[in-house]
């Protein structure tokens, strides 16, 4: 199963996709279920990083090299992300702390899956381009089911912004640092 | 270069993506229905006034039937077991949930929510279980609170644990004026304030420029030695 998958890069990505939005779809509706929302979120987190499964670390752009600039970077991409929100605080949601841990490991799930392996398994198929666009198309569709409409146009620009870090930097441990402190902060 | 101009150009087109929905930047976790104030905080545009709720139970063999009334915003729930009300001389019952208007602003409490009149015509003789829904934008109640009169006084009934995230929970024997809320001496439990926002962003922007500044002069400095070894690199 794993050497078809290997050598068949098209139908790594139909798999990982479909396992994908699979697990955040099942995950945005089974949190609305009574006394169940942190227990899903928290499930839905592991099984997304359980994406990222046998891929080495390098290509799902983690490493301990240039930590400094990662972890910076992780920061900025926060700064950007929250600027918005920072601009109409007193607008902006405020996250009970019981959904600080759900929140934290739902980012660093989704960023695994979304620009760790699928962004992987997509540049395997198509080169950069594909890789970038393809995530973000997916990463927007696997939010359609959690969020207003009005709220996707918003979600893919954060997407294609990750995709791009993930691109320009070749890192995930910066659109994961980003992620889990714009998650933490709202 | 032309990849961080690119990545400056998804930042740019993420900006005027997140500024055309507030709060911008958003992964779910909040309701995604805004809650509908009586008094909205000074901040709220856009807001609708609250639902009421009406329900008539049905008595059956001398015995009231199970059923929730609530508010068409879904604001507001509370359920009712089997037998729930004293049904003496009584074919049905009627419950009525009304926002209350003016605001009740009872001193050394704050609400989180608005009050509601929860009304019957019967009382009640087993717990009925009531669910309130807050606001994802102001802290959260720790406290459901219940009074007979507008005007007070309030009492405090133990909330349980909350179902579902933006909702509080409680039981109750008596119908009457419901709101939740927090002392005002108090912390809310629900988290950091939306005030601190703007100083993490400002924390941030101060880490990333004195830890930046450093790190991109190391790395010219040790660009020369390495040469092509970190060609892959950006």
């Amino acid at each position: 199963m794993i050497s078809v998958l290997a050598g068949r890069p098209a139908v790594r990505v139909a798999v990982i996709a479909a396992y994908v939005l699979l697990v955040e779809w099942a995950r945005a509706l089974v949190s609305t279920a009574p006394y169940v929302a942190t227990a899903a979120l928290i499930l839905g987190g592991v099984a997304l990083v359980v994406s990222g499964a046998g891929w080495p670390l390098e290509r799902l752009g983690i490493g301990k090299s240039r930590l400094g600039f990662r972890i910076l970077g992780g920061c900025a991409l926060a700064v950007v992300l929250l600027m918005p929100a920072a601009a109409r605080a007193n607008a902006a949601p405020i996250l009970p702390a019981f959904l600080a841990l759900p929140a934290v490991v739902v980012s660093i799930g989704e960023e695994i899956a979304f620009r760790g392996a699928l962004y992987a398994a997509l540049e395997d198929l198509g080169g950069a381009p594909v890789a970038i666009i393809g995530s973000t198309a997916l990463w927007t569709a696997a939010h359609a089911l959690s969020h207003p409409p009005e709220f996707l146009f918003a979600v893919a620009a954060a997407g294609l912004l990750l995709a791009l870090w993930r691109w320009a930097c070749k890192d995930l441990v910066g659109p994961i640092i980003g992620h889990v402190l714009a998650d933490l902060a709202l | 270069m032309n990849r961080f101009v690119l990545l400056a150009g998804g930042a740019a087109v993420y900006m005027l993506a997140a500024w055309m929905v507030a709060p911008g930047f958003y992964d779910g976790f909040t309701p995604q229905q805004p809650y509908n104030w009586v008094c909205p905080p000074v901040h709220i545009s856009g807001n609708l006034p609250p639902s009421s709720g009406h329900l008539v139970i049905k008595v059956i063999n001398g015995v009231s039937d199970a059923n929730s009334a609530f508010t068409d915003d879904g604001q507001v729930v509370i359920g009712f077991l089997p037998g729930a009300f004293d049904v003496t001389g009584k074919t049905s019952i009627t419950v009525d949930i009304k926002p209350v208007s003016p605001c009740p602003k009872p001193s050394g409490l704050t609400f989180a929510v608005n009050t509601y009149l929860i009304s019957a015509d019967a009382p009640l003789v087993k717990k009925a279980n009531l669910v309130m829904r807050y606001s994802d934008i102001v802290p959260a109640p720790s406290k459901v609170y219940r009074a007979t009169s507008a005007d007070g006084p309030w009492a405090s009934i133990v909330a349980l644990n909350e179902a579902q995230p933006f909702t509080i929970d409680t039981t109750t024997d008596q119908f009457g004026y419901f709101a939740a809320g927090y002392p005002s001496n108090a912390d809310s439990p629900g988290g950091s304030s939306s005030q601190v926002l703007p100083i993490v962003i400002a924390a941030l922007i101060i880490l990333v420029l004195i830890a930046g500044i450093p790190l991109a002069m190391m790395r010219r400095r040790q660009a020369p030695d390495e040469g092509e070894a970190d060609g892959a690199e950006p």
